[in-house]
């Protein structure tokens, strides 16, 4: 059996997929687990997830976020409007570096 | 984990589902987050007519995305409400239908009328998001979680809800003043936002102490009048006599004096008990029975197909 695994390298942060492990039950996937995928990295916890749990849907089934023009979800399609907040720039330099991604990979 | 050593441990993301968290820890996040979910369901509701109403399509399309964002938050919070294992999310819904769910004061007024809109969309959104800012650093690892998702999004909704009223501010001398009488209403509801002072508040010092919250009501109410008074003065509203609104030149920010404030309408609210809260509340009810059959129809598929009963690891 195949088991998924995920590694949060501090408290608080997310956990992200790093690889798999063959294991026979949940018990045995978390060593294993522990063994791979937190011997050497940063590791604060590690989650296993049995892969045949896992559902799946990529870019060649579906088109993600719709195909339709759809600026007017960017904070930074309002060019003439000064963010009003500190809070509100953070937001926005956070959408134009996934913008950015967006632009690079097309 | 017992009380003191939460205080001890208390900061930005320090626990997690994992921990075992005192009962006072998670009935406090439970309130909190609970309160946000609710309040994401019912400002979302409270614009939606709203999309109808939009003077372009341009207007149309991005009203309709921030409404369709504000019912995501609220799946995302009830998720992290979830988290803490107190209530399900079904049960925090039918609090809420029943009118025994808590939401924020801004929403339990009607809206009528286009100029009131950026009212909600750009001051009401511009505090939540002032206040969701420092929540990505309060001590539940799953409400911190959400809130990255919300203030990425927010920053578009912000943006969007000034340039709504950049656009009334520079349309005819008619639409400038009906501006300014939305303005006129909304603003002291809009101060009350941020809820009591510091000493009235009732769950501030306990949620500042295990981490869930990191900013008084006050240091919050003040540093968002520092950025938001010389915003509507921008775009020439006139902020009213009243609330008082004084600038302190020794700590170089406003505070606002809270004697001038309605606190009678703020506590009838705060127990869902004004007209307003009951029309509000009523018509999200209606909303929610109409579409049971779609909940109804999905629990019936879960069974079904043996979604949510684990395989045997085997």
């Amino acid at each position: 059996m195949i088991w998924e695994v995920f590694r949060q390298d501090k408290p608080g942060a997310y956990h992200k997929h790093c690889g798999n492990v063959h294991a026979p039950d949940r018990e045995l996937a978390l060593q294993f687990a522990a063994v791979q995928h937190g011997r050497r990295m940063k590791t604060h916890s590690l989650w296993v997830v049995p892969h045949d749990e896992i559902g799946e849907i990529d870019a060649d089934e579906t088109s993600f976020g719709g195909t339709t023009d759809k600026t007017y979800r960017w904070a930074t399609s309002y060019t003439d409007i000064e963010p009003a907040a500190p809070e509100v720039a953070e937001s926005e330099a956070e959408q134009a570096d996934v913008e950015k991604s967006l632009e690079a990979d097309s | 984990m017992d009380l003191e050593t939460v205080k001890e441990r208390a900061g930005p993301r320090q626990f997690a589902p994992k921990d075992d968290m005192p009962e006072e820890y998670r009935k406090a996040a439970t309130r909190m987050i609970q309160f946000h979910a609710n309040s994401e369901v019912m400002g979302g509701y409270l614009e939606k007519p709203f999309i109808r109403q939009a003077p372009s399509i341009d207007r149309k399309l991005a009203f309709s995305a921030k409404v369709q964002d504000e019912i995501g938050h609220a799946q995302l919070l009830y998720r992290a409400a979830e988290s803490l294992g107190v209530k399900t999310r079904d049960e925090m819904l039918d609090e809420l239908a029943r009118g025994d769910g808590k939401f924020l004061n801004c929403f339990h007024y009607p809206m009528e009328s286009w100029h009131e809109v950026p009212m909600i969309a750009f001051f009401v959104d511009g505090a939540a998001m002032h206040r969701q800012a420092t929540l990505k650093n309060t001590s539940w690892t799953p409400y911190a979680h959400a809130m990255d998702k919300v203030c990425f999004e927010e920053g578009f909704h912000v943006k969007h809800g000034e340039s709504m009223l950049s656009e009334l501010m520079n349309g005819s001398k008619a639409t400038q003043e009906k501006t300014q009488a939305a303005f006129e209403t909304w603003w002291p509801r809009i101060i009350q936002f941020f809820g009591p002072t510091n000493d009235k508040s009732v769950h501030n010092d306990f949620a500042q102490e295990v981490g869930l919250k990191t900013k008084s009501n006050d240091e919050l109410r003040d540093t968002f009048l520092d950025t938001y008074v010389p915003k509507a003065e921008k775009y020439g509203l006139v902020v009213p006599e009243y609330p008082r609104i004084e600038y302190d030149e020794e700590l170089d920010t406003y505070h606002v004096n809270e004697d001038d404030l309605n606190w009678d309408e703020f506590w009838t609210i705060a127990k869902n008990a004004s007209e307003g809260s009951h029309e509000q509340i009523n018509s999200r009810a209606q909303a929610q029975e109409a579409v049971e059959w779609v909940r109804e129809s999905m629990h019936g598929w879960e069974g079904a197909s043996g979604a949510g009963t684990p395989q045997a690891a085997d």
